[in-house]
């Protein structure tokens, strides 16, 4: 099966080799050229521009980073729209669900194919094909994409018309954003009371609360490590995306709100490029910052 | 003689029999005791149980199971039932259950309950002496831990803090994590009765620290619930199947058994009791206060604090904590009747 791929970020990078290890036939473009280099070695194909991806494949997958970069690749000159007809249009991105039935109203109004899709997992579950995949939009697209699906994730599931799987996904990174918060809350905490925190961190992982985040995370928080897994500054947008939705149907959340104002700090004190467990930083007094 | 050599190591002053120890220690602390004492021969020790609730009920329980020596209290007698037809005895007062038994567990509600059944009126501390020894499961602060210490270890006996994680599913299992700290000699000689009643043990060193402990994990706890509360609510309003969120979270990194656990009866609007709203908000309310001592900020937690105090006084204080959900509806569920 042939498949293009726009965006070589973190994610779109481990999944394009993904595919190319499992035989696809893959044809990628990323805006910084050089970023197809590795893929190429992998045995990927190289498309100038969206839009000749697009005519080349039958399915394109894009993996951007936010609401601006995935419009921007479909609407731009040489962007996707201007070979879809006939063609179908997976958007792996986590943007806002406005920006989401944008882009799929115009892919369908030039005779296109459209099926948002975006992730749950970052950059080891990526390259280990174990992401969660949020479909929503075109039913029979969804069906016979499942197969480069099967290989990029453990479990798909199809929530109905586009905007659902948007909303789906920011639902689950504000309660993740929320939840790193008070890991780092409790970390601080245990530290400042003259408490071990890696004793803490065994206690966590007996019980109730053990996720894969905290053993994930928690070891190279207490040693002011944040290797990005997933960028802060994209954990901070998703927050800011999934308070505005709360804002439109008046929910309240003042846990989540709390939380985001950590990760806007931590974005002001630069941490924004490194992953998102960085916000741990914004919690420690002045001269205890590393 | 094995028995001989185990009691050599045990403080002079503790004249407690050895503990039949039904399996070895798994505490992380390298342990005092020589690893070759075990299987004793000696009759087991007597051991006293104040404090039938929720948790205390299945932990005492587990102990008589167990067939341990087992003289139980609770303020409300009618609670001690079910054990004492099993075979529990029971007596009138902490005062008398300590004067009666070696070791004498406490499982209270808050720091009042924890004080009161200490060394208030007919309290443990009247009956305690040297050779005994109080262990004090409660969750209370570090300040009322030492002031309890302070009164016990006053008669001579020896204590030990030892708050659990875990609520009333892992009590009845024997599944509890005990987050211990005081006197190492008692941690010691009440290994084996911790090991009956869960499946791991912390020695966390000075009186004060099992305390901090259970508060940090509880903070984190709280606001866990708080934060997983918005998540399935929002998905609600925009039209989404909560039931579907809590798949997708199960699958993902933020996989808490809680939410598994928990999450299908909150989308009905149910909270069967297993740990009260009222605990989990005094629990956010001490660990605020530790942050507060130790000057750092706490932002989650002190909005997830709000959240508990609503749901309280919407009258869900005996409901489970995940009930917090009702805290951000607008037309909150006030309490039924059970």
């Amino acid at each position: 099966m042939e498949v293009g791929f726009l965006g070589l970020g973190i994610m779109g990078k481990a999944m394009s080799i993904n595919l190319l290890r499992h035989g696809f036939k893959v044809t990628v473009w990323n805006r910084t050229f050089s970023k197809c280099n590795e893929l190429v070695e992998h045995g990927a194909s190289v498309g100038e521009t969206p839009a000749a991806v697009v005519k080349k494949c039958k399915y394109t997958i894009a993996m951007l980073s936010d609401p601006s970069a995935a419009l921007s690749v479909v609407f731009d000159k040489d962007g996707v729209l201007e070979h879809i007809n006939g063609r179908c249009y997976i958007d792996m991105s986590t943007v806002d669900a406005d920006t989401s039935s944008k882009i799929s109203e115009a892919i369908n109004a030039k005779g296109g194919y459209f099926l948002e899709a975006p992730v749950s997992g970052s950059k080891k579950p990526a390259e280990d094909g174990q992401l969660i995949i949020l479909a929503a939009g075109d039913k029979a697209l969804y069906d016979e994409v499942l197969p480069v699906f099967d290989v990029l994730g453990k479990k798909s599931f199809f929530l109905g018309e586009v905007g659902n799987g948007a909303k789906m996904k920011l639902v689950v990174n504000m309660i993740m954003g929320s939840m790193m918060n008070a890991f780092s809350e409790g970390l601080t905490l245990a530290e400042r009371s003259g408490l071990s925190p890696e004793t803490l961190l065994d206690v966590l992982d007996l019980g109730a609360m053990s996720n894969g985040m905290f053993k994930l995370k928690g070891p190279a928080m207490l040693k002011n490590s944040y290797p990005p897994a997933f960028p802060l500054k994209h954990q901070q947008k998703d927050m800011r995306l999934a308070l505005a939705l709360g804002d439109e149907n008046a929910v309240s959340m003042p846990v989540s709100a709390a939380a985001n104002e950590a990760f806007k700090k931590a974005r002001s004190m630069g941490l924004g490029d490194l992953d998102f467990s960085a916000v741990h930083e914004t919690l420690k007094a002045p001269d205890h910052s590393s | 003689m094995r028995c001989s050599m185990f009691c050599s190591h045990i403080s002079p002053h503790l004249n407690l029999s050895p503990m039949i120890i039904m399996k070895r220690f798994s505490a992380p602390i390298s342990s005092y005791v020589s690893p070759r004492a075990q299987a004793i021969a000696e009759p087991a020790a007597r051991v006293g149980f104040l404090g039938i609730g929720i948790m205390g009920s299945p932990m005492a329980h587990n102990l008589l199971k167990a067939g341990v020596d087992l003289t139980v209290w609770n303020r409300t007698k009618t609670k001690c039932d079910p054990l004492i037809s099993l075979g529990a005895k029971y007596k009138p007062s902490p005062e008398e259950v300590a004067a009666s038994c070696d070791v004498t567990f406490a499982m209270l509600a808050d720091p009042q309950s924890a004080v009161d059944v200490a060394f208030g009126k007919h309290g443990a501390a009247n009956g305690m002496g040297p050779g005994k020894g109080y262990v004090d499961v409660s969750t209370v602060d570090g300040d009322t831990s030492k002031l309890i210490s302070g009164h016990i270890k006053s008669t001579g006996a020896l204590f030990l803090e030892a708050p659990v994680s875990g609520s009333k599913k892992p009590a009845e299992d024997g599944q509890l994590i005990f987050l211990t700290a005081g006197d190492k000699t008692l941690y010691e000689t009440v290994g084996s009765l911790l090991d009956i009643m869960g499946k791991s043990k912390f020695y966390l060193g000075d009186v004060g620290n099992g305390a901090a402990m259970k508060l940090v994990v509880n903070m984190i706890m709280g606001s866990m619930m708080a934060s997983f509360s918005e998540g399935l609510l929002l998905c609600e309003k925009v039209g989404l199947d909560p039931d579907v969120l809590v798949k997708v979270v199960s699958q993902g990194a933020i996989n808490a058994p809680m939410y598994s656990t928990k999450g299908p009866s909150m989308i009905q609007s149910l909270y069967p009791t297993a740990f009260p709203l009222k605990h989990q908000q005094k629990d956010l309310r001490l660990a605020l206060e530790l942050a507060e001592s130790v000057s750092q900020s706490t932002p989650i937690a002190a909005a997830a604090n709000e959240l508990y105090k609503v749901a309280k006084s919407h009258g869900l204080s005996d409901q489970d904590f995940s009930a917090v959900i009702e805290a951000l509806k607008s037309k909150i569920q006030h309490s039924e009747n059970k």
